[in-house]
């Protein structure tokens, strides 16, 4: 489970966002058809043949169904605690972005499954679709309707000033004291303008170029919590909670995160993770 | 401070020059049989009586001697309003005309000139944008003609850069064919602190604000009359929509209402208001923002949620409340989740 599949599913992703744009994107309310349709190209490109099966209630896609803030909608992907151990990849689609894959969460041996959140853009009424994949490669599917509009190409940066100072900068809240049974819940901030390139300046008709986090490393002394792979379709300023649990709870430990964005620029920084009181 | 007034004498003379050719050249055609006040209307009729006729002028209110307020309507943005629904208006010195704010739309641009040219025949050679949001500035195309300064704050060309294009298409979208002719105008002359002006005896003093209602918020003084146009820093009866920084606003808060005034013009409200105490409300608001969206995120609340329960004893105090006051939530999340 390394890049070659993720390489290979973007390269088939971009014909079929080309084949989608073309003359789809005038048109007013997709029917349900339509956006079967777009799904099932969707995980042709993603997926290939391999069968997707139902995830009922062992995966949930948690997002408001009408977003206040099309650039800011919070998302959560949640794994039922049975099947969580297993689960070792999530994938969350926004169908109808431009860049539909948003984001791919490959999980190490320090993550915990059952919950990941991170906040999107969402271009379009549409479906979001999340896969949990095993360890030996069985695939669950979800889906849930979104009504937002106008999230990628929406204006980014309130503050420019701010964006520029603070860029690359990250802040880690450790959400509550570890203890030895529990996964330590953390919420990691990214100052990043995580750029669309989809707003287009009028004075020079230039776009102003995309400039957004590639992958996003999260390890726990040494051992990997997750690695995502990602793109235009997080939000400014992104921002990704989830558990990870300590090899050794009674020790304390480093968790560190590493960005590598789109203009090559590398970022990292460390937190120390107090050990979990004696029982 | 710099000062703009020289340059502008100079750019006049040169204006006044060609015009004056021109009036010369008429009166001369007409002076034998009418006289020139006549002749200039017959011209008028002669070059556009269609255009005449379609131009409705916007409908101002004089709140002090030369300053005119066109009172926006407490809506979002519509095809029957045109995007008329900000504060926008002009102030008219001894030899030129100021803009503050040149509407929502190339439709109420041209609305506004049209109330311009009904109070005077003066120059218009400002044109002020107080800020990035459509409602205030996107009928600036319809005051091209009077090659005016587009005066905005340092960052104005920045912000517009980002947004412009996005705010055009949603114009488009809410007004169909009323945004006919709107264009993204960038500004002109730069304000990165202070800039005077001189409009003939009567001295505007304009500022480039810290990042509050957005991070290009320009206000501008009239010392005449002692009117503080405050545009979106101001918000009376309509909700506040923070889009720069709350922090930011609540600090720029103490500054400007430590600053006396006559009166002050609000960017969305009644056209005049008492200063600085039409101001509490606005200080009230944002204030409880602040303190229950800390709470929230103090609290492990999300940030979807977060808006539930934060200033909810603002609920009735404003209208178009549920339309702004969850974004304005999120925005303050996003903010403060950093102290």
């Amino acid at each position: 489970m390394g890049m070659t599949p993720g390489i290979l599913g973007r390269a088939a992703l971009c014909l079929c966002l080309i084949v989608w744009a073309l003359p789809g994107s005038a048109l007013a309310e997709r029917t349900e058809e339509q956006r079967a349709a777009r799904w099932a190209d969707l995980r042709h490109a993603i997926f290939g043949d391999r069968s997707l099966q139902d995830a009922g209630e062992l995966v949930v896609i948690d997002v408001p169904a009408r977003a206040e803030d099309a650039a800011i909608v919070p998302v959560a992907i949640r794994v039922a605690d049975t099947l969580a151990p297993e689960i070792r990849g999530l994938y969350l689609v926004i169908d109808d972005n431009p860049s539909p894959l948003a984001a791919h969460f490959l999980l190490g041996p320090a993550a915990d499954a059952r919950e990941l959140a991170t906040r999107v853009r969402i271009d379009d009424y549409t479906y979001l679709h999340a896969v949990a994949e095993t360890a030996d490669g069985r695939l669950y599917a979800t889906a849930r309707f979104v009504k937002a509009a106008g999230g990628c190409s929406a204006p980014a940066g309130k503050d420019q000033e701010l964006a520029q100072e603070r860029l690359g900068k990250m802040k880690l809240t450790l959400d509550q004291r570890v203890k030895p049974d529990a996964p330590v819940k953390t919420k990691l901030l990214i100052s990043h303008p995580n750029n669309s390139g989809l707003q287009m300046d009028q004075a020079t008709r230039n776009y102003i170029p995309a400039d957004f986090i590639q992958t996003l490393d999260v390890t726990y002394n040494g051992e990997a919590v997750f690695r995502l792979e990602s793109d235009i379709a997080i939000s400014e300023d992104p921002s990704f909670e989830f558990g990870f649990r300590p090899s050794d709870p009674a020790a304390s430990g480093v968790i560190k995160a590493e960005v590598l964005d789109s203009s090559q620029r590398h970022f990292s920084q460390s937190w120390p993770v107090p050990a979990a009181p004696q029982m | 401070m710099q000062t703009r007034s020289r340059i502008h004498r100079q750019l006049a003379a040169l204006n006044e020059g060609t015009s004056a050719i021109f009036r010369v050249c008429v009166r001369l055609f007409f002076s034998s049989i009418f006289r020139w006040r006549l002749g200039l209307a017959i011209a008028v009729v002669i070059a556009g009586p269609v255009a005449a006729a379609e131009i409705q002028a916007l409908s101002v209110t004089e709140i002090a001697p030369g300053i005119f307020v066109h009172n926006g309507v407490q809506e979002e943005a519509s095809p029957a309003n045109e995007d008329a629904i900000a504060n926008i208006g002009f102030i008219v010195g001894d030899e030129t005309v100021a803009v503050v704010d040149p509407g929502g739309s190339f439709a109420e641009g041209h609305a506004l000139r049209a109330a311009i040219r009904l109070h005077t025949e003066k120059p218009i050679r400002y044109v002020i944008l107080t800020h990035v949001h459509p409602d205030h500035i996107f009928g600036a195309a319809a005051f091209r003609g009077d090659y005016p300064d587009f005066i905005g704050h340092v960052k104005l060309a920045g912000a517009l850069a980002q947004r412009g294009d996005y705010y055009l298409r949603r114009l488009q979208g809410a007004l169909d064919e009323g945004a006919d002719g709107t264009e993204v105008v960038p500004p002109t002359v730069p304000v990165a602190d202070r800039l005077a002006l001189d409009l003939g005896n009567r001295h505007l003093v304009l500022r480039a604000h810290r990042p509050a209602h957005t991070d290009n918020d320009l206000t501008v003084f009239d010392e005449k009359t002692r009117t503080f146009w405050l545009s979106d820093l101001l918000f009376v009866d309509r909700i506040p929509v923070i889009d720069g920084s709350l922090v930011g606003w609540l600090k720029q808060l103490e500054e400007l209402t430590a600053i006396s005034a006559d009166r002050a013009v609000p960017g969305h409200g009644p056209v005049s208001v008492p200063w600085p105490a039409a101001a509490e409300p606005e200080r009230r608001y944002l204030a409880a923002v602040a303190r229950d969206t800390r709470a929230a995120i103090k609290a492990g609340i999300s940030i979807a949620s977060a808006y539930r329960q934060v200033a909810n004893s603002e609920r009735g105090q404003w209208l178009l409340f549920d339309d702004n006051h969850p974004r304005n939530v999120t925005a303050s999340y996003k903010e403060l989740e950093w102290e």
